[in-house]
């Protein structure tokens, strides 16, 4: 090779596409020529650092799928426009045939890839049901959950009478707004 | 369907506001009184009612004003409402009873529920709160409602404590005058502030309450008999371990000639210094007991009883006395102890007033003497 090969060539010499007989010939031309064996190595370092660049964004197959199908829709429907309610001819119809099953196809893809996992929630082991009294009133407590019954219409916590009986929890006061004497009960099953 | 979105839409809500959100009595109330209920629904107020989320849960405090009126044609003197909140805590219960009463066909009265619920954010919809009748109980002992909750018993059992009361306040103001019933009510009041309390923690089964670290032993009871009981309670036992109880069971002999189906033992415990308290009763168990006349049964509770005072201190147990506090019979009549062997006993001064000495103390309290004594001269 007596002249300097083309940069298309020497590009596809660096990746290594080149036929066997071109690239044997380009071979011996850069083994002989500074210049171009300097461009085959740019070529080379160019072509490694292209992957990390054209490394494609995290896709979201479900929003792709829905705004291809969208697009595919919105297409159909401006042939309709433009078609003026014609019928449509056998070959068009045939192509968006094929577009409507791709997309379907594309979305069942979609819909594999990111099928949710169904979660399974931890089994918590709860504390069994116990009643208490305190200053506010009586409660029935279980695990993180609760009622209790308060005793805000007592005159004076000292006045309320609390008594546990069985499963139960009573607290008895007098309503200071209605003079009535209220019991409340709680009961743990 | 519709209660349970309203529910998590309100879920929602709170969830999104991340602060106090008022509780709408549509969604999250539901009040179910039978068609024929002797007692109507005259207006409901939750004004005071809030949401508030605190972390993952929400603790919803609903303070609800029911109006009811007597649609009957006797005068009401008791009325029991069941309260559930079954997603808080499942199986789990509560009910506002209002004995007492004296209210006459047509007349409107006020029952005020207080509560505060804890339960998770991500709970499922439906009202928080269901509001249903138990029991309303009449003049003469009468009773109307489904009755889930025992609430019959309950009521007879204060009506009659209110009867006994009652006529003992009037035989003090007939024999003593007006000066004797003050020096009642006072006496009354004295022994409502120094009677002694404590707090009990109770759970269901075995030593479930926590582990206090000290051998159990099995305590004997110690009985208080009452001269006109029914039933004696002859033997009695209890798993004791430090501040803890648990496992009471007591024989009991029905000594009178008619069949007994029902009997509930006062709990007494002393601390190592002396002092006795009320610790709770001991129920027999529904369905479990029936003692015809001369018979032997035996009372037991599977629960577990944890005593403390001033906010955890623990009471360690030194003795236990029991004695029969209620009767029921086969009949459906009840049997309380009377006002003279509650005196004789002791127990006067242990034990709770009754709730009708607790309202007459309360009146002579607020109003003076002269409205307790407009009050006992209601038939």
């Amino acid at each position: 090779m007596t002249t300097h090969p083309s940069g298309a060539v020497l590009a596809l010499f660096a990746g290594g596409e080149l036929g066997s007989v071109l690239r044997w010939r380009v071979e011996r031309h850069v083994a002989a020529c500074s210049e171009c064996r300097r461009e085959v190595s740019e070529f080379s370092e160019l072509r490694a650092a292209v992957p990390v660049i054209m490394e494609p964004p995290e896709i979201s197959w479900t929003k792709l799928a829905a705004e291809m199908k969208a697009n595919i829709r919105l297409g159909l429907e401006a042939g309709e426009c433009v078609n003026g309610g014609r019928s449509v001819r056998h070959g068009v119809f045939s192509v968006r045939a094929l577009a409507v099953c791709g997309s379907l196809a594309l979305l069942l893809v979609a819909f594999l890839l990111e099928r949710p996992t169904p979660r399974v929630e931890p089994v918590e082991v709860s504390e069994p049901a116990f009643l208490e009294s305190s200053v506010s009133g009586i409660q029935v407590k279980s695990g993180d959950q609760s009622i209790i019954l308060l005793n805000t219409r007592a005159r004076d916590a000292r006045d309320v009478n609390y008594l546990a009986s069985g499963n139960a929890m009573r607290a008895r006061y007098v309503d200071t707004e209605t003079g009535y004497v209220t019991i409340n009960n709680v009961y743990a099953q | 369907m519709r209660s349970k979105v309203a529910g998590l839409i309100l879920a929602g809500a709170i969830a999104l506001c991340g602060e106090e959100t008022k509780l709408d009595p549509r969604t999250s109330i539901q009040i179910n009184f039978p068609p024929d209920s002797p007692v109507l629904q005259l207006s409901t107020n939750v004004d005071e009612s809030r949401a508030t989320p605190r972390g993952g849960a929400v603790v919803v405090d609903l303070h609800m004003s029911l109006s009811l009126r007597n649609a009957g044609s006797r005068n009401i003197r008791g009325v029991t409402l069941l309260v559930t909140a079954q997603e808080v805590t499942p199986g789990g219960k509560a009910s506002v009873a209002v004995p007492s009463l004296d209210v006459a066909p047509g007349q409107s009265f006020p029952v005020r529920i207080d509560l505060r619920l804890l339960r998770p954010l991500q709970a499922g919809g439906g009202p928080l709160v269901r509001v249903s009748l138990d029991g309303v109980l009449f003049d003469g002992f009468d009773f109307y409602g489904p009755n889930r909750l025992n609430s019959r018993r309950a009521m007879t059992v204060w009506e009659m404590e209110a009867q006994r009361d009652r006529q003992h306040f009037k035989s003090v103001l007939a024999a003593a005058g007006p000066e004797g019933l003050r020096r009642e009510m006072l006496d009354s009041l004295a022994r409502q502030a120094d009677r002694p309390r404590i707090d009990v923690r109770v759970s269901r089964g075995g030593r479930a309450v926590s582990s206090v670290g000290s051998p159990e032993h099995m305590a004997r009871f110690a009985f208080l008999k009452l001269p006109d009981s029914p039933v004696e309670a002859v033997d009695g036992w209890a798993g004791v371990a430090a501040n803890e109880a648990r496992t009471p069971t007591i024989q009991v002999v029905n000594r009178s000639s008619k069949p007994v189906d029902y009997v509930e033992i006062g709990w007494l415990v002393k601390d190592p210094q002396g002092h006795e308290f009320l610790a709770g009763s001991v129920p027999a168990a529904e369905g479990d007991l029936f003692l015809p006349p001369g018979r032997t049964g035996r009372v037991l509770q599977d629960t577990a009883l944890r005593f403390s005072r001033n906010a955890g201190e623990p009471v360690s147990i030194a003795s236990m006395t029991g004695f029969v506090s209620q009767v029921e019979f086969a009949d459906g009549k009840v049997w309380v102890p009377n006002r003279l062997a509650l005196q004789l006993s002791g127990l006067l001064r242990v034990v709770a007033p009754s709730p009708e000495e607790q309202r007459l103390a309360e009146i002579y309290r607020t109003k003076g003497l002269n409205a307790v004594v407009e009050e006992l001269r209601k038939p």
